[in-house]
């Protein structure tokens, strides 16, 4: 549930951010755009921490009971794919801090590409992690 | 100095920062902890199962590293983000805002190179 609220929080955020201004108000994009996105900062800021914490203990029962039953099968490709989750996550989280002050105390000298690109990384890891995580915790259908 | 100019460079500095100090932990294996999770321990700096049991007996003790990693480089940028945030103002005004976004990306490329061993299996 709280990994879904993220993604849905921060894909409207980022769409809305890369949605140009000369979008029709009535069209998808111009719906995105109107409804003000400095006030998903707080929620992504949030639920990316409850997300991470959640992931670094649930990290733990994996690390003894899935992953060496991946090991065992050769499925050497999903684990590098987890393991860049990994990475991406924490440097993300790292973000969490910048990207807050960008949104929610914006200094009118700052460049908005500075905004924007913070919110696409996020947006990246975050779909990234979800997109890894379901296909490891998956994977033992694959091809059955 | 107000406190939200601190913060900002206090967060920009973090974030900057981090990346560059996590791959530089992952390359070089600089766990701040290691953790044991079959074993429900945990100890300081790197250790390999490998290193305190015969190789063939590692599945028993899986080791996790990154909540290490993670630490070294939270460590290491604290301690920077720290002194930018006591910096004054005018020190800073030339660092570009936007190292905050492309350190992060190289970071993460480099991560990518790091993890391309097991694509290779």
């Amino acid at each position: 549930m709280v990994a879904v609220a993220l993604l849905g929080a921060i894909t409207h955020q980022t769409l809305a951010t890369w949605a140009t201004v000369g979008t029709r108000p009535s069209s998808f994009f111009g719906r995105f755009r109107s409804v003000p996105s400095a006030r998903f900062a707080d929620a992504v800021v949030v639920l990316y921490a409850i997300s991470i914490l959640l992931g670094g203990i649930i990290y733990l029962y994996f690390r003894v009971d899935i992953r060496p039953e991946l090991e065992r099968a050769g499925h050497w490709p999903a684990l590098g794919f987890f393991d860049l989750k990994e990475h991406f996550a924490a440097i993300g989280f790292a973000l969490l801090p910048a990207y807050w002050v960008c949104w929610r105390r914006p200094r009118a000298d700052e460049p908005a590409q500075t905004r924007t690109m913070l919110t696409s990384i996020l947006a990246f890891v975050i779909w990234w992690g979800f997109l890894t995580g379901h296909v490891v915790n998956n994977i033992r259908g694959f091809g059955a | 100095m107000t406190l939200s100019a601190a913060f900002r460079r206090f967060a920009f500095a973090f974030g900057t920062t981090f990346g560059f100090l996590y791959v530089v932990a992952l390359a070089k294996d600089l766990a701040l902890f290691t953790v044991f999770p079959s074993l429900g321990i945990v100890l300081a700096g790197t250790h390999h199962s490998r290193d305190v049991a015969d190789p063939a007996m590692g599945f028993l003790a899986p080791a996790m590293y990154w909540y290490g990693w993670a630490a070294t480089a939270a460590l290491g940028a604290l301690i920077v983000a720290l002194v930018a945030a006591s910096l004054p103002g005018r020190s800073v005004r030339n660092f570009w805002s936007g190292w905050v976004w492309v350190i992060p990306i190289l970071s993460m490329i480099a991560c990518v190179y790091l993890t391309l061993p097991w694509f290779r299996l």
